[in-house]
Formats: structure tokens, C-alpha cells, sequence
């Protein structure tokens, strides 16, 4: 087994482990010929699934990977991984590998970083009198290289540990829309998120005080308000949006117009098929007809832990 | 009667402000000192001529020694430097013949909690306000037989107002971690904020720092030894390993191949408190398992810090001491020189000590363990005899003709202390920086002839006095 090669795009790569790192700790990142597989499957919550090509991160001519299962199954703390590429920003060279130490596998990120000195702290220990023309021992501007090793505990994953992993399949989408920018549908959400959640604790505090003899109806209402608010979020094939939170006291709603509903791509798919996809009847469906929205309901908290993928790429398709 | 008023300005308060954030990352209390003192004092004077010091500043110490006694921290401020006004003065009450081995030596200390005073300097000098300060005044007056202990500070800000706070601080027995710079094998300096840049790659939750000089390159490496179950190996942690060049250092006189280690949250401190005060770091020290000294100074504060290190020692250690715990200092101090005891509490001839607690005394023992419960004299083991100490204050002279850090000419030597290799580590109370033979003084009086003593054992059990000298008046000892 084995795995090395040079980074490139760490910023990209960085942002990645971020973006996963939000939504788990523990990732499984699957490192084939030509794709690296990172997914992270928590006991409750978001699972992710993302697949990136080997050339958007690695330079494909020093990608070395063998492995008699023609992949690499590796289990990483992808926190640790992501402070760990944060060592690599400014980087003249980043290299990652797998290796062994102590019989404990570890993915090690070898980076050379050269930067220049304000030359204060440049001072010759022995060649003070080198007679080349950059003379050491003066206190002027020189580059200085550091090389950092970053030694991250993996876990190789067998073939077999993992065989039984597979993406979950979704139902062909009756919407899919192009989302409008991540940090503003962030703000967004989260804002409504809270808005609903401070308004059933308040309710939950008022009922206790209005109520203190009956236990029951407190603990009821504690326990819908622990129940975190769900976002109803809805698109039409119109390239419209909807954004919305209601509570037994409030109804919010947020609509975008003028969004792009990206259209298939007729290569993977017949004219037969398109016009009996669940989307194109959608389409169908008059502009202004309730009938023509896809609704679903999703976690708050959840919904803004995924929307944190906004740092990586502003462009994000959703499929309802 | 102690009196002790001083002054600051501005940035002075600035500074002051920074000092003790960083001792706060130490212990939770601050140990103040001021000393002054025109002629010379000895501890002990019983020796020789030898070990009487000239001390003829004023200053004022602010230190800390951690929980685990391996860090210790120490910011000595210069008065004519860093206050503006600073007056300390110690009148004698008539009970002068106590003060008899402290001639001239005029000292208060005392201790105060951190938390209490960083709330009072926290945020005070911004300038865009009326009601900045304007000037910081302290004072402390102690009785000796009054026992308000309260410290006061005064706020002169802009506009007249004066904002007081009077705070409350307890009489302690300070220790000193002694650090003999002329030893030092090994030394490098650097400028803070690169070495902030080295410990910026580290992991968060890394908390041992292995410096290593190897051809050419100095490696600092953090790890950490918390133990952690075999089958969760995600959660060990990340090993950061980061070479830089010699070059980048302004000093670096370091042994090839030499690994020692420091821990991480205290070099983090260091290095932090030192880039805010733009002073570059000098550390020295000489092999794995002896302290090591990190220093620096600015603006009249002269910061030093004394942490213990780990590693492969030379001698006799383990082989599994890379991974040992960091040795107490305490716990491992050799009958050498360099043990100066804290003393003030252990004569009871100082007057004022008398309404003080007794410190733990920090012995010769390997251990210091108060029993649970056991609050009578018969637990404080007699002082150790005058024949050991004598003797290897002669070590201590012969020693200046050999390497500084060979420690096994010790072995000889303390093969009846049946002890390991031994850190050159003691405590002092008195402040002062050298590292000349001293004896502790004797004070059989607190033997009590049928003391348990452990039979065979030839370990002094050292354990801390739990009464308070008025408590033990009666018994014909103190009388």
C-alpha cells in the first residue's frame, strides 16, 4: 500500500476538510486512481458524501497510489487534517503521504515554507565570515525556509470494512435549483432559526410561570421546545425559492425570484426520459400554482451546518 | 511596622496589566516581594564569609509557581525604571535581636489572587476617554500584630475621579526556582513572533514541546503523552514536527542531538507575554531533565521563567523516561548547594513570621506529602544533620574546575542519599540569583526526640508544618 503526492490548492483543500469538518469528526476518505472519495457518516445529522478529482488537489504527476483493492480506505480526524493543512498556506511545498511509526499508520504532510524575514532575526551562528556575497551574520532580508512535518493517526480501513458503505440513493429530484448565495441563504436561516427558537423557549418560560401547578404541561412544552425548529424550504422549477419558519406565534417567509434551474444534461439521459422526469413535470405546472412547489422540512441547525460549505464554492445545486 | 506605597503610569500599568495575564496562565496567585536592603544580608551566616550578598536595589518581584511546582515565573521590576515613585521600608519594632541573621535585609512578601487584580487593571488606560487613568497608586501597610493584609489602589483618572479598591492578600511563603545562568551548556535566542510562528503550527490540544538541535536545523516538536486508549487512534494526537534554520536565530549555541522537552502551554505563555513586550527570548539550559530557563527584558522588567524539562537523561535514568512524568522539582532535589530552603517561617526568630502559617517545608525530602489528618509536630522530621550539606558545599567548590553539567560527580557523593541523578534545582526565598553554597539553617528545635523516623529508610520525610508557631507556644519549645 501506498500513497504520495505533491498538494496543490491547499487553500481549496483547506477549505474542504473545513467545510466536513463542521458536519463530523471522523471522515473516511477513499483515495482511488483518479478520485478521492471524503465521507462522513455521523450517527445522526448530515451525512456527506463528496467527491473531488485527484488533479484539483493533488499534482497528478507525483500522485502515487497503490494498493492491491486499486483504493485506499483511510479513517482520519478531519479536524486534525484540516489544522494540519493549515500549515500549508504560503507553502512552497506540500507533500502528503502515507507512512508507518511505531506500527501505527499515519498520514504525514511534509511542508517546506519559505518566507522572507524582516532580517532582524538573521544572524550567522558559524559562517560569519563567509566571503560570498551574501554575507551571513548581517542583519539584512534573506528567505527563510522551515520545514514542518505534520504526523496525522489514521486508520486504514479494509476492503471489506467499508464494502457495505454505500451512497444512499435519492429519488430523481421534482426540483433543482441553483441556490443563491450561501451567505446570505446562511444568514438567513439561521436568523429564522433563532427567531423560532427564542420564541418557544419564551413560551416554554411563560407557561411555567402562568402554570407551576401543572407539571405535566411544563415538562410538555420543554419538550417541544427542545426539538430543534424546522426550515421549510421550497422551490418551484420557475427558479423561485422559498425560505420559511413557522411556529404556533410566527410565520416567516424569505422568497427568491430569478434563480436558475440548471437544465439536465441530455448526454446522460434520452428524450424519453427527460420529459417522464419528475422535475420536467414539475415544470409543467403554471408558475403561480401552488402544486409546482417541492417542499421539505429540515433541521435549522443542521441546514446552517451544511450551508457552511458556502466557504468552498458559492455555487451549489439543491435537489428537492 | 512594612510599608510599601509605589506609583505607575500609564504604560507602566499597561505593562503591568500584560505581566499579569501571563502569571495567570501560571497559578492563580501572584507572589509579591519587595525587597530593599543597603547592606548585605546571608541567610545563614554560620558558613562563611561566602554566602553574604550585596543587595543594594529596590525592587519589587512579581512571580508564580505552578500547581505541579515545574514552572515558575518571575517578573523582577527595576524601581527607578518602571515606577514612578516606589518607597518600601521596614521599621523594626524593638524586637531587633530576632533580626539578627537578617541584618539589613528589609523584605515583605505576600501573595495576592490574580483574578482580583487583573479585574482592576483590565481595560483603564485608553486615552480617547476623559476618565482614563492617570496615574495607578498602591499602598500596603502592615502591623504586626494587626491583620487587616490589604492592599490598596488608587486610580487617579482623568476628570478627578479617583476610583479606590482595597484588596485582600494573605501572607505566603514565596519560593524561588534557582536557575545558575553560568552553568548554561546551552543557549539560543530568538525573536518572539517567530517563534510564535513555530508554535502556530502545533495542535491545540499538543501539550509537550521537544527541542532538538540536528545539523543545522533546530527541530521543535510538539506531542503529547496523555494516554489514549489502543483502539481510538483518531483521537491521538497530531504530531507537529518544525525544522527551521539555525540562522533564523539570533544565538544558537545548542548540543547536537540533545532532546528536551518543555511543556507546551508554558512555552505558549512565554512567548505570547514576550511578543507583547517586543523583547526577545534567551533560553538556556543545559541537559534534559535540569531546568531550563527562558528569559528576556524590557522597559525595566526583567521577566525569567524556570520550567523543568524532560527527556533522556544522561545518567541512570530510566529507559522509559522520555515518557515520564516531569519530575517535581521538589521532588528531586540532591543534597547540593543549590537547595537554599525556604526559610522565613522555619525560624522562628523572625518576628512577624509569628502569626504566619508555616510553608510547607521544602526539604531534602523526595517526597512532600501531608498526612491526611495528622496536624501535630510529631510529623515534622528533624532537620537534616550539618555533615551533608557541609560536604557538599565542597562539592559545590570543586565543581567550578569541572563541566557545569556533568551530574555525575554527584554520585559518589550521595550514594548514602540512595537518591537518582539529580536535578541542580533548589527554592530560595531570598531572591537572589546565586548560586553559592548555602546552608539552610538548623533548628533542632523542631526535632521533638521520638519523631517517627522510618527505620532503615535513610530518606528525610519531609512534611509541612500544619500549626501555627502560636499554636505550639506552651510546650516549653518555643517558649
Amino acid at each position: 500500500m501506498r500513497f504520495r503526492t505533491q498538494l496543490k490548492n491547499t487553500r481549496t483543500f483547506s477549505k474542504l476538510t473545513a467545510s466536513l469538518s463542521s458536519l463530523g469528526k471522523v471522515c473516511w476518505m477513499r483515495l482511488e486512481y483518479d478520485v478521492v472519495r471524503f465521507t462522513i457518516i455521523p450517527d445522526q445529522g448530515t451525512q456527506v458524501w463528496a467527491q473531488i478529482p485527484v488533479d484539483t488537489i493533488f499534482e497528478e504527476n507525483t500522485y502515487e497510489m497503490e494498493s492491491n483493492s486499486e483504493a485506499i480506505n483511510i479513517e482520519i480526524n478531519i479536524s486534525n487534517l484540516n489544522r494540519a493543512l493549515r500549515s500549508t498556506f504560503g507553502a512552497s511545498q506540500s507533500q502528503l503521504r502515507l507512512t508507518k511509526k511505531d506500527k501505527m499508520p499515519l498520514l504525514a504532510l511534509t511542508v517546506l515554507s519559505s518566507e522572507w524575514t524582516e532580517g532582524n532575526m538573521a544572524l550567522a551562528t558559524e559562517e560569519t565570515t563567509d566571503p560570498t556575497g551574501e554575507v551571513t551574520g548581517d542583519r539584512r532580508a534573506r528567505e527563510r525556509e522551515t520545514r514542518i512535518t505534520q504526523e496525522i493517526p489514521i486508520k486504514i480501513l479494509h476492503e471489506s470494512a467499508v464494502d457495505g458503505l454505500h451512497e444512499p440513493h435519492c429519488p430523481d429530484p421534482d426540483v433543482h435549483i441553483i441556490l443563491p448565495g450561501l451567505s446570505q441563504l446562511k444568514n438567513i436561516s439561521d436568523r429564522f432559526t433563532k427567531l423560532a427558537s427564542t420564541d418557544s423557549k419564551g413560551r416554554q418560560a411563560g407557561l411555567i410561570n402562568m402554570d407551576s401547578n401543572s407539571n405535566s404541561n411544563a415538562a410538555a412544552s420543554a419538550l417541544s421546545a427542545n426539538s430543534a425548529p424546522k426550515l421549510e424550504l421550497s422551490a418551484n422549477m420557475h427558479g423561485k425559492l422559498r425560505l420559511a419558519i413557522a411556529t404556533d406565534d410566527l410565520r416567516i417567509a424569505s422568497v427568491w425570484s430569478a434563480l436558475i434551474n440548471p437544465p439536465l444534461d441530455p448526454a446522460h439521459i434520452t428524450q424519453d426520459q427527460y420529459s417522464q422526469l419528475p422535475s420536467e413535470r414539475m415544470r409543467e405546472v403554471g408558475e403561480d400554482d401552488e402544486s409546482g412547489w417541492a417542499k421539505v422540512r429540515i433541521d435549522g441547525k443542521d441546514w446552517s451546518r451544511v450551508l457552511s460549505v458556502g466557504r468552498l464554492s458559492p455555487k451549489v445545486v439543491a435537489c428537492e | 511596622m512594612t510599608s510599601l506605597s509605589l506609583s505607575l503610569g500609564p504604560p507602566a500599568l499597561v505593562r503591568l496589566h500584560d505581566v499579569l495575564t501571563c502569571l495567570s496562565k501560571f497559578s492563580d496567585t501572584v507572589a509579591i516581594e519587595a525587597e530593599h536592603s543597603a547592606v548585605c544580608f546571608g541567610r545563614s551566616c554560620r558558613i562563611d564569609e561566602r554566602t553574604l550578598t550585596a543587595w543594594n536595589e529596590l525592587k519589587l518581584r512579581l512571580s508564580a509557581l505552578n500547581s505541579t511546582k515545574t514552572a515558575f515565573a518571575s517578573f523582577v521590576c527595576e524601581k527607578d525604571v518602571f515606577f514612578e515613585s516606589y518607597s518600601f521600608q521596614v521599621r523594626n519594632d524593638g524586637r531587633a535581636s530576632f533580626q539578627n541573621q537578617n541584618q539589613g535585609q528589609e523584605r515583605f512578601y505576600c501573595q495576592i489572587l490574580i483574578r482580583a487584580l487583573l479585574s482592576i487593571f483590565r481595560g483603564r488606560v485608553d486615552r480617547n476617554k476623559d476618565t482614563a487613568v492617570e496615574r495607578c497608586e498602591m499602598e500596603l501597610h502592615e502591623e504586626p500584630h494587626q491583620a487587616e493584609c490589604r492592599l490598596t489602589v488608587k486610580m487617579i483618572c482623568g476628570l478627578g475621579v479617583i476610583k479606590s479598591y482595597k484588596l485582600t492578600y494573605e501572607p505566603a511563603a514565596i519560593q524561588h526556582a534557582v536557575f545558575d545562568r553560568s552553568k548554561t551548556t546551552n543557549q539560543w535566542t530568538a525573536d518572539p513572533r517567530f517563534l510564535k510562528q513555530i508554535i502556530d503550527h502545533f495542535s491545540l490540544s499538543a501539550e509537550q514541546l521537544d527541542i532538538c538541535a540536528e545539523s543545522g536545523k533546530a527541530t521543535f516538536t510538539s506531542f503529547t503523552t496523555k494516554i489514549t486508549e489502543g483502539k481510538e487512534v483518531l483521537k491521538y494526537p497530531v504530531h507537529t514536527s518544525v525544522a527551521c534554520d539555525k540562522k533564523d536565530f539570533e544565538e544558537f549555541i545548542v548540543e547536537e542531538n540533545m532532546h528536551i522537552a518543555i511543556n507546551l502551554k508554558d512555552f505558549k505563555a512565554v512567548v505570547a507575554h514576550a511578543e507583547t513586550a517586543n523583547a526577545t527570548v534567551t533560553a538556556r539550559y543545559t541537559s534534559p531533565c535540569k531546568p531550563m530557563q527562558l528569559a528576556y527584558e524590557f522597559e525595566g522588567i526583567d521577566a525569567a521563567f524556570t520550567v523543568m524539562t524532560r527527556g533522556e537523561a544522561d545518567v541512570g535514568e530510566t529507559s522509559s523516561s522520555g515518557r515520564a512524568v516531569i519530575p517535581q522539582f521538589s521532588q528531586r532535589q540532591a543534597p547540593t548547594p543549590a537547595l537554599i530552603s525556604i526559610s522565613r517561617n522555619e525560624t522562628p526568630q523572625v518576628a512577624r513570621n509569628m502569626e504566619m502559617p508555616p510553608p510547607p517545608v521544602r526539604s531534602r525530602s523526595r517526597s512532600i506529602r501531608p498526612l491526611n489528618g495528622s496536624s501535630t509536630q510529631e510529623n515534622l522530621t528533624p532537620r537534616p544533620t550539618m555533615e551533608k550539606p557541609s560536604a557538599s558545599a565542597s562539592m559545590e567548590f570543586d565543581s567550578l574546575f569541572v563541566p557545569a553539567d556533568d551530574d555525575r560527580q554527584w554520585d559518589e557523593m550521595n550514594d548514602e542519599d540512595e537518591e537518582e541523578p539529580q536535578d541542580i534545582l533548589g527554592w530560595d526565598a531570598s531572591g537572589k540569583e546565586t548560586f553559592e553554597p548555602v546552608l539552610r539553617d538548623i533548628e533542632p528545635d523542631f526535632s521533638i526526640p521520638h519523631a517517627p523516623r522510618k527505620g532503615g529508610d535513610s530518606d528525610d520525610i519531609g512534611l509541612p508544618p500544619t500549626q501555627r508557631m502560636s499554636q505550639v507556644r506552651g510546650f516549653g519549645l518555643f517558649d
